[in-house]
């Protein structure tokens, strides 16, 4: 499982890659939705795609769910999870409809992201 | 298809089929897996939305205070859940009920609504004049500088000079430069319920807020007004900076002390202050506080006094009624006294004279408890002071509690006036022969919160403390600081070596209704290590070990007559928006009501996609039928139907029904070991008035109604591959779900478990709950009880231990079915713990045997490789190597 964190916290980057890492699933981090989808383009093209996205939902530039709908027009069949700070009824609605596999909100934690995160690999393969 | 499988149809003479036979058959097992990933996606969010209505309950019991950040997020996680159920139901069903979804729109756009908080600016000055404020000006100035404003102009007492910084002011701070979406951001993603996370994130509010830029206008506007009071008090005035946050009052709140007030502050550093005592609304306390009232954060802006220091002789509190008087009782004017500053009394730090006088008009002197030091009013100020409390009670109709100082110059200025939090209901102790009975640790000091408690004492004494405070303790500290109030909403009680009745910590003590006991001479030697104590506030006593609490009172039980937040903005909303989360309308799904158009909740969202979904499962387009759900056959028919998404049987199994013999899932054998170990004895004896209750409860509650016609929901169902098993099911009167997965790698495996639901009262399905909960911690889960659902989860033990955990997980239960109603008598509670712990502990030491058996039956057909069991030690035989 190759696994792409997309947040404008660099702490809350950091923390997962290291977390991530920890239990042995490598992952990759950017800071926001530009650089996310360069990452998500460059791994398809080295032939290593990412399994999986965990997106936040609010940051500056293109916010979380225009990234989450370029993500879908460019690969529909990655599972996307929106992780967010801001709970929004509103929102996770809206990503969920444009094809979120699921909304969740922080603090979460790091078991209970890894278990969704091998649901969502799980149905997409 | 392979070689071995048309080998084994070989041998049982049956047909083999040709190529297209084989693609079509493959063809539907694909569409029976689909359909099983779907269900299972429908369960997994039915759980998820089922937990997200729990919590909800939970917190309109009003057992505990929470935020708005709590409700929104709730209100966002359960909507989220039903979204994914409608979902899955619309591709399962293909689109068989085209109205849900505008259904559930409706639902979460009524929600919405609710949940929307235009806060309109708050229109006028950045900066006011005291002596221009009224009491209608309170959402401007803040109530404290509001009716100081009012306190000199309606009831003629001196009150100190100076002005305020509005709320426009402060809105101006949070709207420039985006401060507060910065801070919001910060406050959402941060965990509410640690200690130490919600330290970090104080720190971090913090210094966002002294970090950011002040707007120009703003600037000018206070240096203006500074300026203007250096002008009339000459070149020696130093300033008190003091909070008067807006919306503190509410709801019966008082708020106290949790903001930051600054003294002797010299006018040129008045602008620096004014953001420090900004960014202690966001202080560890106040953050604290706020959040377990359920307070939100954007209601309650901050205005800040900027005040001309008054040099008090002497200071304090005067209540212009006894606040542990009952409401019926006459009364005294109460005035706690300090030499010097009054915030000696407030911050607890000093313990204070105190002086009573009668409420007759002119006030008499009854009784004096001396204090520290010297007595620092006369009588005939006492006396005056005394009248000036009584006439601000009777100026704002209510009891009121008074912060003044004496001047140098022998002048009472009042500092502050607001209502007074009054003791309501005289709480029934039933103090006799229990208390009577346990060994008295210490007498003495001053109740400031009636009531019994029960739990470990724990003294507190440095900041690191508060962190391994456990729920439930009675918190014990030298001195009544407001810096443990976050501590309150945790404890049992609060002991304190000093302070008295006018502290804030004593006024939060109040606010939680939690028994407190101060100026208790040595407490914290004396109950340093004690263990379990009881604390009587009102008989000023500690007693050793543990009374019964008395009826009613039990912790876990039914709810409190009166939510701890009831009327507060937060509850309104939270009442508002369950209305369309909780209720469960769709009883019957026999009734034409039963239909999209009748849902007007999530509640009843999520029942119809479950009932629905399960009716697919077990009928389903004709292709797949007798595909899906199979009735499971141990000997007899059971009621548990049984769908596998892949490897969960060995061999093709055809018809409507599967022999457990066939069944190949580990986790679902290791459940069935659970389920079977011990037979169960049937349902327990309970003495009448425990089945009076059970009966009354089954009449009541109607999701206990199981008279209602084919009820698919209701079913026992068990979804499986080889390594995974979704069990839902109905016990009795409780609802279970247990899944598990085990996998190649461990960090994968997981059990989780959830329980909720039972025949009695809702104080003893709570204490099952605990009970259980206890038992699984014992073993390695991660368990919660809340009210009476029960959320267990272990992750990441080897499979062979996850299995394990599944098949004591089958035991229980079985066996914990229906004991709820015996949850009343604590020897038989105590017996039944034992005997669970013992049998749980048995079967735990017998796994190794039953997992040697189960792989040796399942072969290979388990994909789990051997690598997982190599952690595993004893727990795995050797034989079991070959499938774990």
């Amino acid at each position: 499982m190759h696994i792409l964190f997309v947040d404008d916290e660099r702490d809350f980057l950091e923390l997962m890659e290291k977390r991530m890492m920890l239990r042995g699933i490598p992952a990759a981090t950017a800071s926001n939705g530009d650089e996310a989808l360069q990452r998500l383009e460059a791994a398809m093209q080295d032939g290593k795609p990412f399994d999986a996205v965990v997106l936040d939902v609010r940051m500056p530039g293109a916010d979380g769910l225009e990234v989450l709908r370029r993500i879908k027009e460019r690969a529909p069949q990655l599972p996307v999870i929106l992780l967010t700070g801001h709970a929004s009824m509103g929102v996770a609605m809206q990503g969920l409809d444009l094809g979120a596999y699921d909304y969740m909100l922080k603090p979460i934690g790091i078991n209970e992201l890894i278990i969704k995160l091998n649901e969502a690999t799980r149905m997409a393969a | 298809m392979s070689l071995w499988t048309r080998f084994c149809r070989w041998c049982r003479r049956e047909e083999i089929p040709d190529s297209a036979q084989l693609a079509r058959e493959e063809a539907v097992k694909a569409a029976v897996r689909r359909r099983c990933e779907g269900f299972r996606r429908l369960l997994s969010a039915n759980k998820r939305a089922l937990q997200a209505i729990s919590s909800m309950e939970e917190l309109l019991l009003g057992q505990r205070v929470f935020g708005m950040e709590e409700v929104r997020g709730i209100s966002t996680r359960a909507t989220a859940a039903v979204f994914q159920m409608v979902r899955e139901l619309q591709v399962l069903s293909g689109n068989a009920w085209p109205t849900l979804p505008t259904a559930l729109a409706d639902i979460t756009a009524r929600m919405e609504a609710r949940l929307a908080h235009p806060v309109a600016p708050p229109q006028g000055p950045l900066v006011m004049d005291v002596q221009d404020l009224r009491l209608d000006h309170a959402p401007l100035a803040g109530g404290k500088m509001a009716s100081l404003g009012d306190v000199a102009a309606h009831v003629g007492l001196p009150v100190p000079d100076g002005f305020v910084v509005t709320v426009a002011g402060y809105e101006r701070l949070m709207t420039y430069g985006g401060l507060r979406d910065e801070l919001e951001r910060r406050m959402q993603a941060a965990d509410s319920e640690k200690l130490d996370d919600l330290l970090e994130l104080s720190s971090a509010l913090q210094r966002c807020i002294l970090a950011a830029p002040l707007p120009p206008e703003l600037l000018t506007a206070i240096e203006t007004s500074v300026a203007a009071l250096c002008a009339r008090h000459g070149p020696d005035l130093l300033l008190a900076l003091r909070s008067s946050a807006v919306g503190e009052d509410a709801a019966g709140l008082s708020f106290a002390g949790q903001y930051r007030s600054e003294l002797q502050v010299p006018p040129a550093e008045a602008v620096q202050v004014w953001k420090e005592i900004i960014a202690s609304k966001y202080g560890l306390t106040a953050l604290t506080y706020r959040r377990q009232h359920g307070l939100p954060d954007h209601a309650l802006p901050m205005a800040v006094g900027v005040l001309a220091m008054v040099q008090a002789r002497a200071g304090g509190v005067a209540y212009s009624r006894d606040p542990m008087a009952g409401p019926d009782s006459p009364g005294q004017v109460v005035i706690n006294a300090v030499q010097g500053l009054p915030c000696a009394v407030v911050d607890g730090s000093q313990t204070p004279h105190c002086y009573r006088y009668s409420r007759s008009q002119p006030p008499v002197l009854e009784e004096v408890l001396p204090g520290a030091g010297r007595p620092p009013l006369e009588e005939a100020q006492g006396r005056r002071l005394a009248r000036m409390a009584l006439a601000l009670e009777t100026w704002y109709a209510a009891p009121q509690d008074v912060e003044w100082a004496l001047g140098e110059d022998g002048q009472l200025v009042v500092l502050q006036s607001r209502p007074m939090l009054q003791r309501t209901n005289q709480q029934d102790t039933q103090r006799g022969a229990a208390l009577a009975a346990l060994p008295q640790l210490a007498q003495g000091g001053i109740a400031v919160s009636p009531g019994l408690a029960v739990g470990p004492a724990v003294v507190v004494r440095r900041e690191a403390d508060m962190l391994a405070f456990p729920d439930g303790g009675i918190l014990v500290v030298e001195r009544a600081l407001p810096r443990w109030a976050p501590l309150l909403a945790r404890a049992a009680g609060l002991v304190s070596e000093n302070g008295g009745v006018a502290g804030h910590l004593a006024s939060v003590a109040r606010e939680y209704r939690l028994p407190a006991l101060f100026s208790l001479p040595n407490a914290c030697s004396l109950l340093a290590g004690k263990g379990q104590i009881t604390l009587d506030a009102e008989g000023q006593r500690i007693l050793a070990g543990e009374a019964p609490l008395p009826d009613g009172q039990e912790r876990g039980a039914d709810s409190p007559a009166h939510p701890l937040l009831a009327g507060s903005p937060v509850y309104q909303c939270l009442e508002d928006v369950a209305r369309f989360v909780t209720p469960l309308h769709l009883l019957d799904p026999a009734s034409p009501h039963f239909a999209p158009e009748h849902c007007q909740s999530l509640h009843d969202i999520t029942r119809f996609c479950h009932e629905k979904a399960a009716g697919l499962l077990c009928g389903g387009p004709e292709e797949l039928g007798g595909r899906m759900g199979k009735q499971l056959k141990a000997g007899a028919k059971l009621q548990y139907w049984v769908l596998d998404m892949g490897g969960g049987y060995l061999g093709s199994v055809s018809g409507p029904v599967v022999e457990l013999s066939q069944i190949a899932s580990l986790p679902m054998l290791a459940l069935w070991e659970g389920l079977t170990a011990v037979p169960w004895a049937g349902p327990p004896q309970a003495d009448a008035g425990s089945f009076m209750c059970a009966v009354l409860e089954s009449a009541m509650n109607p999701a206990l109604e199981n008279t209602t016609a084919s009820t698919l929901a209701e079913r026992n169902f068990c979804i499986i591959d080889a390594d995974y098993l979704l069990l839902q099911a109905r016990y009795g009167y409780h609802f279970s779900t247990l899944e598990c997965r085990i996998a190649a790698e461990q960090h994968q495996n997981f059990v989780s478990f959830q329980f909720k639901g039972g025949a009695a009262d809702l104080g003893r399905r709570s204490a099952r709950a605990v009970l259980l909960a206890g038992l699984l911690e014992e073993h390695g889960f991660r368990a919660e009880a809340r009210q009476d659902a029960l959320f267990a989860v272990a992750e990441g033990f080897t499979a062979s231990q996850s299995l394990q955990k599944v098949m004591l997980l089958g035991y229980l239960l079985l066996h914990s079915r229906q004991t709820d109603i015996l949850m009343r008598d604590s020897a038989r509670v105590q017996q039944l713990r034992q005997e669970w712990t013992d049998r749980m502990a048995a079967l735990a030491d017998g796994w190794p045997h039953v997992q040697a058996r189960l792989c040796q039956r399942v072969g290979a057909a388990s994909t789990v490789t051997a690598s997982q069991a190599s952690g595993d030690g004893k727990a795995t035989p050797p034989q079991s190597v070959s499938c774990m």
